[in-house]
């Protein structure tokens, strides 16, 4: 009888840590770059997520931290895309059209 | 009531046009065809291509330099895109009277820019890009959007509005930076 609890909880454990691990499994987030807009425009993820920028304008983009652009993608054509594991908080925006701004939020 | 809200914004449109470019050259909105609107199109864009083109031979601004290289890119980004979908439609676009009016005006304005001093030069440029990208934008809502018939021609025209916004508010950035010194 004891050992049947033992190995019950055991296997309680076993799940409540499999169920953990599978919460942190990183996620791939998309954002869209479209009529000059970052959509969406604020994005919520969780540390160690993955977000892609897809470029679907004419016109080239790039994605930078706001304002030190102590992170910066290369000027991304129609179709080209770049991807950031994401670790805080953060604003970002285009360089090459300053007015386009966008917002990562990271939840714990 | 409906076609003469149409009506204002259209006589809106080519008002602004019209004041930006001093000339008064018809009193009622004119009626464009699709070719003649591909035409206003490509004439617009390369016109702020010419502009920014004396901005990079005479600013030392960094600002100025960036804003400028960015009207060479995406005008050009955006005649590439015209130029295909008139190929593709095999429409020639037609030389009208918004077109001659907008280059005559153009050169008047490139003369003022070539003529101005360094030290006025960037101010001159960024103001003539606010009220320029100003103008364009009413025109392109109020006139050439409503005067396209094709679709795909007034998908690509509804395509490029959200760059000339973008472009007037980095404009009127680095027209604030600039009259805050």
């Amino acid at each position: 009888m004891r050992k049947k609890r033992i190995l019950v909880a055991l296997i309680l454990v076993f799940l409540g840590i499999s169920l953990s691990y599978a919460q942190r499994t990183p996620v791939k987030h998309v954002v869209e770059i479209k009529k000059l807009k970052f959509i969406p425009a604020e994005i919520t993820v969780q540390k160690g997520d993955t977000i892609v920028w897809i470029n679907k304008d004419f016109f080239p983009h790039d994605v930078a931290k706001f304002k030190d652009k102590s992170w910066q993608s290369s000027p991304l054509q129609q179709g080209e895309s770049w991807a950031k594991v994401i670790s805080k908080t953060e604003d970002y925006f285009c360089t090459l059209h300053v007015v386009m701004k966008g917002k990562i939020i990271v939840k714990d | 009531m409906k076609v003469a809200t149409h009506s204002i914004k259209k006589l809106f449109a080519v008002g602004i046009l019209m004041v930006y470019a001093t000339i008064s050259f018809a009193q009622e909105a004119p009626s464009l065809t699709d070719p003649e609107v591909a035409s206003v199109a490509v004439i617009a864009n390369q016109i702020d291509i010419s502009y920014a083109e004396i901005a990079l031979k005479k600013s030392k601004n960094k600002e100025i330099l960036e804003f400028a290289n960015r009207m060479v890119t995406d005008h050009n980004a955006v005649i590439k895109q015209a130029v295909d979908l008139v190929t593709k439609l095999s429409v020639t676009p037609k030389e009208n009277a918004v077109g001659s009016s907008l280059l005559e005006e153009a050169e008047n304005t490139r003369k003022k820019l070539r003529k101005a001093g360094k030290k006025k030069f960037d101010k001159l440029y960024i103001d003539n890009e606010v009220a320029y990208h100003k103008a364009v934008i009413g025109a392109v809502k109020g006139l050439l959007i409503p005067e396209s018939d094709n679709k795909e021609l007034k998908s690509l025209l509804e395509a490029v509005l959200p760059a000339l916004e973008a472009h007037l508010g980095h404009a009127e950035m680095v027209q604030k930076g600039l009259h805050s010194y």
